[in-house]
């Protein structure tokens, strides 16, 4: 990338991220609520662009995952009055364990057969785990967890914008955290994992390690959406994190794109906000809202394969940076070569 | 209470058979499409239950008879088949399989919301009656078994027989495991993989439409549970490791009968659905290991 490029990508994160900041200022409660879950949302998404973009699996349980969060917080907070923060830290292990255990069975599964275990696993615990009667002292049986807001290096968050500006932070953080995943090194052995299994075993990777470590990050990510998310809503209930939540959410992120790191507070928004523009300004009610998500997935699918964000993103980035000359005969392969190669 | 669960064994078994016959055709239309397509439709429940409220709306809402529903819904059911094979599978021709797949959820998302919109969320109990609601009690019993419950077995069964027939003995048949088995070489032969790719479309969805006809008169149905039969229909399949149709039809009446068992002893909701999912990473975990002994389709 040249310096342009750079300076170019550098100032739209910026304004983005000031963007990000102050337009909720200006907006009422009920907006600022929605963009905390925007910001929860996106989370999740970012969770897909570990496990989907990075190592090229796919999930339908992605809120399975959230709901151990969501409930692993519940019951601790609201249940046994613990500190939030440690429940939180609970939870995110809590799940990042459950995911590495998912992951264990997907090892010797292509990706097909994957897709349909994590539905499997989504709908067990939608139907079983998290259902009345099951795990009570869990998932709070019939009523729902009420864990109260927590306070941050003791400034309160019960108001919509300063918890707006506590999870947008967590979500800065995260994105960081998953960017530096992708430059680094784990981020080219992860794409050569996806690129080549056999190519990448070959020189040595071990696939097992590496594969449990991208569900592990993958299921801690939607976690800590979960533990978040319960409480921005100052409740959990099983019915915010069935297997139809998954399926939409991974649906948004396959539109957005799980290629760019961009894509998580893009799906985010477009979660949370475009039915909010549906009620307000078109005769369709939020109800439709799967249907356009699906009706867009078809067609992107069929016309722009890697993501919206990431076709536009390209898009631009070729406007500014015309593609580097196809390499010549005397550009050997040395493995240095190769992995520069392979991370731009 | 065990043994009160274990008087009930019997008459859950013809209900564990019933629900593996409806099973047993789900799957095969979900095996048929996938052998010769490449394509695990994921919305093949979704297709299910659009067909299955159609019917519901021509013979219980409009009152017409209970075979005018189902040939209803397996018109439609036909048509949204070739709908997704023609427009947004073709195109895709080359493509990873995991982007069809990915294509099929679009799909389930689709059909499931503009079925809530139409036919709204709740739950119906309103079976489409194809044949009287009486029953006969089996020899030497007390078990009543009703006569849809036969019907629903005998259909089923016919279906099973008649998809292997066609397969064995007809041109179609032959082409479609041709293709299955390698759509270059077919091509070569002169068989026009498009129109057999769109013929297995059409013939699994009418499959899903048929089973989802037969599952009303079993469970309160409403536009979300039809749409998750597509994971059973998958557990099925994967019992014949997505390739054989004798064995995914015998993994369907298993599948039946440990999904009904339980209910005998325990009360909590989801049993069956726990069971479900044991057998799914059974089949997955063991059927799956790399190695394991090529089958064939019929």
């Amino acid at each position: 990338m040249t310096a342009d490029a750079r300076v170019v990508r550098w100032t739209a994160v910026g304004v983005g991220i000031a963007l990000g900041v102050l337009i909720p200022a200006f907006l009422s409660n009920f907006l600022r609520s929605l963009a905390s879950d925007a910001a929860i949302a996106g989370l999740i998404v970012l969770s897909l662009v570990v496990l989907t973009g990075l190592v090229g699996q796919i999930s339908f349980c992605q809120y399975s995952f959230a709901a151990i969060g969501a409930f692993t917080v519940g019951s601790l907070v609201a249940g046994h009055h613990w500190e939030f923060w440690l429940a939180l830290l609970v939870g995110v292990c809590f799940a990042a364990a459950v995911g590495v255990l998912v992951a264990i069975p997907a090892l010797r599964l292509s990706g097909l057969f994957l897709a349909i275990l994590t539905i499997g696993v989504a709908l067990f615990f939608d139907r079983f785990l998290l259902a009345p009667g099951t795990w009570d002292s869990f998932s709070g049986g019939t009523s729902s967890w009420r864990p109260g807001r927590p306070s941050f290096f003791g400034i309160g968050l019960r108001g919509e914008y300063a918890f707006y500006l506590f999870v947008f932070g967590i979500l800065l953080v995260a994105c960081l955290l998953v960017w530096n995943l992708r430059t680094g090194k784990t981020g080219r052995v992860l794409r050569a994992v996806r690129e080549s299994e056999v190519a990448a075993s070959t020189v040595g990777l071990n696939l097992t390690a590496w594969k449990l470590t991208a569900f592990g990050i993958s299921a801690a990510l939607a976690g800590l959406a979960g533990g978040l998310s319960a409480v921005r809503v100052g409740s959990a209930s099983a019915g915010s994190y069935d297997f139809l939540h998954s399926v939409i959410i991974a649906a948004i992120a396959t539109v957005v794109g799980v290629g760019a790191i961009t894509s998580a507070p893009v799906g985010g928004m477009f979660l949370l906000f475009v039915p909010e523009i549906m009620r307000a300004w078109t005769p369709f009610s939020t109800q439709w809202f799967p249907f356009v998500t699906g009706i867009l997935l078809i067609f992107q699918l069929v016309y722009a394969p890697d993501g919206a964000v990431v076709d536009s993103e390209r898009r631009i980035m070729r406007r500014l940076h015309p593609p580097a000359p196809p390499p010549t005969a005397d550009d050997t392969a040395t493995p240095e070569r190769v992995l520069a190669r392979t991370s731009t | 209470m065990v043994l009160a669960g274990v008087s009930l064994l019997p008459g859950f078994t013809v209900i564990g058979i019933v629900l593996g016959g409806i099973y047993a055709l789900a799957a095969i239309g979900l095996v048929l499409i996938y052998r010769v397509s490449g394509v695990l439709n994921f919305a093949h429940g979704a297709v299910a239950m659009f067909s299955t409220f159609v019917a519901y709306q021509v013979s219980v809402k409009s009152g017409l008879p209970g075979w005018l529903g189902l040939i209803a819904a397996i018109a439609v059911g036909i048509g949204i088949g070739f709908i997704i094979e023609r427009f947004t599978m073709r195109p895709l021709t080359g493509r990873p399989a995991l982007t069809k797949v990915v294509v099929t959820i679009g799909w389930l998302l689709v059909l499931q919301t503009l079925a809530g919109r139409i036919w709204g969320q709740n739950a119906y109990h309103s079976p489409v009656r194809l044949v009287s609601k009486s029953g006969f009690r089996l020899i030497g019993t007390s078990v009543v078994v009703g006569y849809d419950q036969l019907t629903t077995v005998i259909v089923a069964v016919v279906l099973a027989l008649a998809t292997a027939a066609v397969l064995r003995f007809t041109t179609l048949g032959a082409s479609m495991r041709a293709v299955a088995d390698d759509p270059e070489s077919a091509r070569l032969w002169g068989i026009s993989v498009n129109r057999v790719t769109a013929a297995s479309w059409m013939v699994g969805s009418a499959m899903a439409a048929i089973a989802g006809v037969l599952i009303t008169p079993l469970i309160n149905f409403d536009t979300f549970s039809l749409t998750l039969v597509v994971i059973d229909a998958f557990t099925a399949a994967l019992i014949g490791r997505l390739t054989s149709l004798p064995y995914a039809v015998v993994g369907a009446g298993l599948l039946g009968l440990a999904q009904t068992y339980p209910r005998a002893f325990f009360n909590t909701s989801g049993v069956s659905e726990a069971v479900t999912f044991g057998l799914l990473l059974i089949a997955l975990a063991v059927l799956f290991r790399p190695g394991a002994r090529k089958l064939r389709m019929a």
